[in-house]
């Protein structure tokens, strides 16, 4: 690993460093660190040759932990991985496109003179010269587009149109989630016996279906498909607007939802059960006070959403 | 025993019964009054027009029902529709809504009243909605006791989330689905509580017209089996349970097959399996119960269940094996998309495109539904204390609805229903308990009174049931015992029995009824305020005709769309063919009576991403797809100076997106964006953008309208470049009064066979010299 | 009244044998001046005959109409000047030697020799103009073109004619001045002053209704002026009156057909330069951006929709008896009309039945006046269609139209819960202009019974749905009792 890089270093001093070791070093250095060359300004300098024969796909990312890119630590496995399925093609093929990683904090430089503002950014470079030169004659990067998530898959797709063979990228099967999953299973099956007067009493699934509905209708599944925060920066928790929510909010409003119908349950169930009257008219008063108050403060946090909403209670 | 305020004592249960039954119509005309007026806002505000996108082809459909006849429509060739493959409209659509219209349409005529197709289309709706409180009625009632029904009817009849999809004019098939819903429901119930063949029977007819009507029948299709599923985990399996099913899944599947869209799918595809496999289920449980009748072995009895639960086994392991072999189709994107919520964007982005199926967030549950929202946990519960069949149905629903809606806004509509059902059940059962006069003993005496805990309890049932007759309540009683009341008193005993050891149960004295009740009555007040408000603010405006409001406050009426749509019916050839973007398909073919590329039923997506491509890329590239495509004039909507959202600029993305689908290299979304990934349109845009035909058509001579100053995109709030951009392969043909929609001619190859740029540089060149003043835009070439 | 000679053409053809030349050295034009108001569709055409009989008892003065002439007049009518009443016109036929129609007109007394009348005859020519050059851009000018013969026809001889032709504004753009008159004149044949063009005074012309004289000597004169207002057409016309008595209620409804006939839009039309000309006020003449109509007096509910739906871009001003006379309508497409462009609307109101109708108790009948049409200001309509529809049951129907139809006809009319049906009827014509705005009268008797027919079909429709659902409630159509 060292050699090359020092190799590098002369790179630009040696004139005599002709076309063909350009693209040797290339080799080497994808084989030396598993089909992704951790680029810098030289290397990346030796990959974007203008005069290149071959093409190359790099990624620009931002890894470091001050950075704070989740996007950038969530892409990364996917983008070694495919490259490392590339590095299984036979090298006739593979050493005709490289893969390449370039990370905010060793490479500054690139990232200003590409002019990119955002992270992570995956560029395709075409051949420019030789047999693999695009009919288009198109040389600038091509940028791939993330529309379709960050998965591997996709990613492999995208690129397999630039690289000489189809990468032969094929989703590793999650052996550990099957095992875990049989694991489930067999222990359910074994414990049935001692827990199925629990699943036989209607509360338990009453308990089920209560929160299930409850978790439903105060957006929990918005906040999992929209991937939205916990909670919002500077630790606020409702978000404004009407169309949209953070994760808190889901607990809140289910908690709120849950109080109210309780208070419900409470006076047609529990309350007229009650056989001596003061206690009685306590509990009632109890129940219809918290029922008031906790619906307006409801009506208030949706106030708080939907900002033209006329209506307002005690709050 | 005491009582909390007294009752007349001189009543003839008769008087009782029919006075109940009395204000029971009167209670549920007004209900069905409410819910026809609260829809008529927009016809109010605005006028008797249809609404949004797709009724727009609905409405056209009925048109030809009502003009030609049932089967001209049958098999109807739209050639005019996705020009130029044309539409074959009879298999294509469900044909229930204009079938139904249709029919109102020929019995008005029959009686000599000629009213215009488009009024009964605007009114269908809300006339349906009516019928849907009265469903709910019937089906609540089947829950509880007809107290609780009216409740339901009530919450029904106004609630936003309903009057949403069903306001006067908009007619769409959900406009009749959901009371098709609720009535294949209470049928189901019915047929599953008396295991009658007749009620089964009608079930699968309502199923039948269901299926015709919409595409969401898939849930009813998925619900029963589902229950009655559920119904023999719970070792409910009755031969109620059987014939009622027997009878709803064989005649209402095979009358399924009789609608030509529907055809052959609910042997073939996924969606459908579910119910077939139930249905060979309960034919393998009936058999095996009638053997065990009648053989007593033990051994073979084992076997036999043994033999039961391996024949079970293997009939899904067939199915599966049926879907791998690609017999059986697998679930369509649309359907599988509800499961693996990413699925639509990944694959299918038309469908990601649509805003009705971004996910729910809490706000609208709450503007929909309201109060209902968190009272119906409590109706839930309360269906879990007496189990009862129909209860199951009900909790399954609730769960499975609630899930629907958080995924999708649209199925929003799907929960309510079961939320106004679940909250009225609650709701009732609180003004049960508070309104019954009956107030129990003192700590002293226990034992004796569990009788009259279930007397009271049904005097309180008439008293309720019949909505304010309450204090008639006592006499009444005996009379009504055997009726419908059977299932409270069953709820009081209930409640009793589940509670440990015999002892009277109540409310002591006045005031905390009073408390009560006030408090249930002023939450339904506002209820009613939240829905009016709802209704009036949100829902009531016809995406046709937008309003806005004078300085002196006046309304002020926007009517770009109608303006143009209109020019283009009466002043181009007949033949004209128009391309825009595939939501305004429809209202083209409806209002401005067209050949369209593309529109709202998206069924082929090639040629909706030629559009996008079209749209999306240069002058040069687009004109010869617009001349292979006979495209005569393209149709933009532009809502810059306005600040109309809605515009095509802002739907771009998705044209690419769709294009970029079809022609990975040739279109490709991050060139639309700026180097810093910005999505821009002005002086800042990427060259791909400020060349694409969208964007060169929507801010063609719009800088100029600003004289010297700068120009401003309202929408975007972006400040546009002093120099807009330059057409040489489109004419503009006309600009409504607001600009909200543009429309260019294209032009024809130039007769000297140039190309058409080159020839326009030289017109402006021969101006030049000519000293005419000359169009500003000739300052750019 | 020009339609209905054109229906009886061919049967004035064979009439043609004995043309009414038995007057034709009866009279002698002293003096004839004929003026010519230009305008959009239509064209006045003022003729002064200064008549002056041969003969005694010369009573029927014969006015000549050349083919175009006739083929553009749409309304026609002669008085004696400064009076009222209309002099009777009947039709003559076709000349054949000489090609022109004639038309006797009856003088009011008959004439002893060297007795004179002054005879002003009025006509209206409808589709006598049109728009040269044919294409104007949006922001050009309208300029039409009038192309008429010179010598006014006429079977008698004429001392002195003189032509004038006014346009409605001063330039003009060009005039021809014909060649080879010296037989007729001394001086230049044609003077321009202002906007007025005068041809002659011509002298001692021979009849001029006669083949050797139309041939050679009949000149051709065109006229090329600005015209700037929009020429607007009713290409069609379907007016439908419903006569309800029980709401006391006179609904007309009027389908319009507009179409701008001034010069082609060159080019495409552009909202912005639209905008820009209507925001300086310089509106060019031949885009119609809204146009303002006459109804009459306290109408209710008027309602004013297209194809697609109601346009809200009206404004009305209802006029009350007795002190306005009409309420006005302004109307605006729902986009300007610009030269060539079409556009349809449809337009109605109610008014007071008490407005139209009369009952006269000695026939027993009802009395009602049902206005022709909707004047749109200097426009023709090209085929109008007047439907009148009585109440259910009205018997021995008559009406009089203003002037005869092409075709008038009674058909049955089915409408709200209606059981038999109403009598409607139904009145066609063409080329009508603003002389043409009459009033059609109808007559009928409505027998009580045929008012009272209507409730109580519906009472009988909705008794008979009670007494069915009394019965189904109180069946019992279980299969086993329980």
């Amino acid at each position: 690993m060292l050699l090359p890089l020092l190799a590098l270093l002369f790179a630009p001093l040696c004139l005599a460093a002709s076309f063909q070791t350009d693209h040797a070093k290339l080799v080497q250095l994808a084989a030396s660190s598993n089909g992704v060359i951790r680029l810098d300004e030289h290397s990346y300098k030796l990959l974007t040759n203008p005069k290149r024969t071959w093409s190359a796909s790099v990624q620009f990312t931002a890894l470091d932990k001050k950075r704070r890119c989740g996007p950038c630590k969530d892409f990364d496995p996917n983008w070694n991985a495919v490259a490392k399925a590339w590095s299984t093609v036979p090298a006739a093929e593979r050493d005709n496109h490289f893969f390449g990683t370039v990370d905010f904090d060793h490479a500054m430089s690139i990232f200003q003179q590409l002019g990119l503002q955002s992270a992570p950014v995956v560029q395709v470079l075409p051949a420019v010269e030789g047999p693999r030169r695009p009919a288009s004659g198109r040389s600038n990067p091509i940028a791939l587009d993330f529309s379709g998530g960050f998965d591997a898959a996709p990613l492999a797709e995208q690129l397999s149109r630039h690289t000489p063979v189809p990468i032969p990228y094929k989703a590793p099967i999650d052996y550990s989630r099957i095992a875990s999953g049989l694991f489930v299973l067999l222990s359910f099956v074994a414990a049935l016996r001692f827990i199925s007067p629990i699943l036989k009493s209607r509360w338990t699934w009453a308990a089920i279906t209560i929160i299930t509905s409850l978790i439903m209708t105060s957006g929990f599944m918005f906040v999992r498909i929209r991937g939205m925060p916990y909670n919002g920066p500077n630790g606020q928790w409702i978000a404004g607007g009407y169309q949209t929510q953070f994760g808190q909010e889901v607990h809140v409003i289910a908690m709120i939802y849950g109080t109210l119908a309780g208070g419900f349950l409470m006076l047609t169930l529990v309350v007229p059960n009650q056989l001596s009257p003061s206690r009685q008219r306590m509990q009632i008063y109890l129940w219809t006070g918290v029922i008031f108050v906790m619906y307006s403060v409801l009506v208030s946090i949706f106030k708080e959403k939907n900002r033209g909403y006329p209506f307002r209670l005690l709050l | 025993m005491p009582l909390a305020y007294s009752l007349p004592t001189d009543l003839s249960p008769a008087t009782v019964v029919n006075a109940s039954s009395l204000l029971r119509i009167v209670a549920l005309a007004l209900i069905s009054g409410a819910a026809i007026a609260s829809r008529l806002f927009a016809v109010i505000n605005f006028e008797s027009v249809i609404h949004e996108f797709d009724p727009w082809f609905n409405y056209r459909a009925t048109r030809v029902l009502a003009s030609e006849g049932f089967y001209e429509f049958w098999n109807w060739f739209d050639p005019t529709a996705w020009y130029p493959l044309g539409r074959v409209v009879g298999g294509t659509i469900y044909p229930g809504l204009m079938a139904t219209s249709g029919v109102i349409y020929s019995i008005l005529h029959g009686l000599n009243l000629p009213v215009d197709i488009r009024n009964i289309c605007v009114m269908l709706a809300p006339g349906f909605s009516a019928l849907t409180a009265w469903s709910t009625y019937m089906f609540t009632k089947e829950m509880k006791d007809e107290s609780a029904g009216l409740l339901a009817a009530a919450f029904i009849g106004i609630v936003p989330g309903y009057i949403s999809r069903s306001v006067a004019g908009s007619y769409d098939n959900e406009a009749i689905a959901i009371f098709l819903l609720m009535f294949t429901f209470f049928l189901w119930i019915k047929a599953l509580k008396t295991g009658s063949a007749f009620f089964g029977t009608l079930a699968a007819l309502f199923y039948f017209y269901m299926v015709a009507a919409w595409g969401g029948y898939a849930f009813i299709t998925n619900m029963i089996p589902l229950h009655a599923f559920t119904l023999i985990l719970m070792g409910r399996f009755s031969s109620r349970l059987y014939v009622a099913y027997s009878s709803w899944y064989a005649i209402g599947t095979l009358a399924s097959m009789q609608v030509p869209f529907v055809g052959f799918q609910p042997v073939r595809t996924s969606e459908h399996m579910a119910a077939l496999g139930v249905f060979g289920l309960l034919q393998i449980i009936a058999f095996a119960e009638l053997v065990r009748a009648h053989v007593s072995s033990k051994q073979f009895q084992r076997l036999l269940y043994a033999s039961v639960i391996g024949m079970g086994i293997l009939g899904g392991l067939a199915i599966v094996g049926l879907t791998y072999k690609g017999w059986i189709a697998p679930w369509t994107g649309r359907f599988y998309s509800l499961w693996d919520t990413g699925y639509a964007k990944k694959y299918i982005p038309i469908i990601a495109s649509v805003s009705e199926h971004q996910p729910t967030a809490w706000p609208s549950f709450f503007m929909d539904l309201q109060l209902l929202i968190f009272v119906f946990p409590a109706g839930v519960i309360l269906c879990f204390r007496e189990l009862r069949d129909e209860h199951v149905f009900v909790i399954i629903y609730a769960v499975v609805a609630s899930y629907f809606a958080g995924v999708m806004v649209r199925l929003m509509l799907t929960l309510t229903p079961c939320v106004c059902v679940c909250a009225a059940v609650a709701f009732s059962s609180v003004l049960d308990t508070y309104i019954n006069p009956v107030e129990p003993d003192a700590v002293e005496e226990e034992a004796e009174t569990a009788g009259d805990g279930a007397v009271s309890a049904s005097s309180t049932a008439v008293s309720t049931s019949s909505g304010s007759a309450t204090k008639k309540g006592k006499k009444a009683a005996p009379a009504a015992q055997p009726g419908p009341l059977g299932g409270l008193v069953s709820t009081v005993s209930a409640v009793v029995s589940t509670k440990k050891g015999e002892k009277s149960r109540g409310i002591f004295g006045g005031d905390t009824r009073l408390a009560v009740l006030l408090n249930a009555l002023g939450m339904l007040l506002f209820f009613v305020l939240h829905c009016t408000y709802v209704t009036s603010s949100a829902y009531s405006s016809p995406s046709v005709v937008l309003a806005s409001t004078n300085p002196d406050g006046s309304q002020h009426i926007i009517d770009d769309f109608r303006e143009a749509y209109y020019w283009l019916r009466q002043n181009t050839p007949e033949t004209a063919v128009v391309m825009s973007w595939w939501d305004y398909g429809y209202q083209i073919a409806g209002m401005a009576d067209r050949p369209t590329l593309v529109d709202n039923n998206t069924w082929n997506n090639t040629h909706i991403a030629t559009v996008g491509k079209a749209m999306s890329s240069s002058e040069e590239v687009a004109y010869p797809i617009l001349r292979k495509h006979d495209v005569d004039y393209v149709l933009v909507i532009f809502g810059g100076l306005l600040g109309y959202s809605g515009d095509d600029i802002n739907k771009f993305l998705w044209m690419v997106r769709i294009a970029q689908g079809v022609w990975p290299d040739e279109i490709q979304e991050p060139n639309y964006f700026t180097a810093k990934g910005e999505y821009k349109v002005d002086d800042g845009a990427s060259n791909t953008m400020k060349n694409s035909l969208m964007y060169k058509m929507s801010y063609y001579r719009f800088a100029e309208l600003f004289g010297g100053n700068q120009a401003v995109d309202r929408v975007r709030g972006q400040q546009m470049p002093k120099i807009g951009p330059t057409l040489d392969y489109l004419d503009e043909a006309f600009t409504s009064e607001n600009w909200i929609v543009r429309i260019y001619q294209v032009k024809k190859e130039d007769p000297l066979g140039r190309d058409l740029r080159t020839a326009n540089a030289f017109e402006q060149g021969k101006r030049r010299k000519r000293s005419k003043p000359v169009a500003r835009r000739r300052a750019i070439v | 009244m020009v339609p209905h000679w054109r229906r009886r053409l061919p049967l004035l053809l064979l009439s043609l044998l004995c043309p009414s030349f038995a007057s034709a050295h009866s009279f002698e034009n002293t003096a004839i001046v004929r003026t010519i108001d230009l305008g959009g569709s239509l064209v006045h055409v003022t003729t002064t005959y200064a008549v002056k009989a041969l003969e005694d008892g010369a009573g029927v003065y014969t006015l000549a109409l050349a083919e175009r002439e006739l083929k553009r007049t749409s309304w026609l009518e002669a008085k004696i000047k400064g009076q009222q009443n209309i002099l009777a016109m009947e039709s003559a036929g076709f000349d054949g030697e000489s090609g022109v129609y004639l038309f006797s007109v009856e003088l009011p007394e008959t004439l002893r020799t060297n007795g004179t009348a002054n005879l002003v005859v009025e006509a209206i020519e409808t589709h006598a103009t049109y728009p040269w050059p044919e294409e104007a851009g949006q922001k050009d000018g309208q300029s039409l073109k009038y192309e008429t013969d010179l010598f006014v026809v006429s079977p008698y001889k004429t001392s002195v004619e003189r032509i004038k032709i006014k346009s409605p504004s001063p330039n003009i753009l060009s005039y021809s001045t014909p060649e080879g008159l010296d037989e007729f004149t001394m001086e230049i044949p044609v003077t321009k002053s202002g906007a007025t063009i005068t041809y002659g005074p011509f002298s001692n012309i021979p009849a001029t209704a006669d083949a050797t004289f139309l041939k050679p000597k009949q000149k051709e004169v065109a006229v090329h002026y600005n015209y700037d207002h929009p020429v607007i057409e009713v290409t069609e016309l379907k007016r439908s009156a419903e006569i309800s008595h029980w709401g006391a209620n006179l609904n007309i409804e009027d389908k319009i057909h507009l179409h701008n006939a001034g010069p082609k839009l060159k080019g495409h039309f552009s909202r912005l330069e639209h905008q820009a000309s209507t925001f300086l006020g310089r509106m060019p003449p031949h885009v119609l951006p809204s146009l303002t109509l006459h109804l009459p007096p306290n109408i209710r509910s008027p309602y004013y929709y297209d194809l697609i739906g109601n346009v809200s871009t009206s404004h009305l001003r209802v006029g009350h008896l007795p002190a306005q006379q009409s309420s006005l309508l302004e109307v605006r497409p729902r986009y300007p009309l610009m030269g060539g462009w079409n556009y349809s609307f449809t337009l109605g109101w109610d008014s007071p039945l008490a407005d139209y109708a009369g009952y006269d108790k000695s026939t027993g009948k009802y009395v009602i006046g049902v206005p022709l049409m909707t004047l749109v200001p200097g426009a023709v309509v090209g085929d109008a269609e007047v439907t009148i529809i009585l109440p259910e049951g009205a018997t021995d129907v008559d009406f009089f139209p203003p002037f005869t139809p092409i075709q008038s006809y009674v058909k049955t009319h089915v409408t709200y819960l209606d059981t038999v049906g109403r009598p409607a009827i139904i009145l066609e014509y063409k080329d009508l202009t603003t002389k043409h705005a009459g009033t059609v009268y109808v007559m009928y008797k409505v027998p009580l019974s045929a008012h009272l027919k209507k409730p109580l079909a519906v009472a009988t429709a909705f008794m008979g749905l009670f007494v069915l659902g009394f019965a189904v409630r109180r069946m019992d159509v279980r299969i086993q009792k329980k």
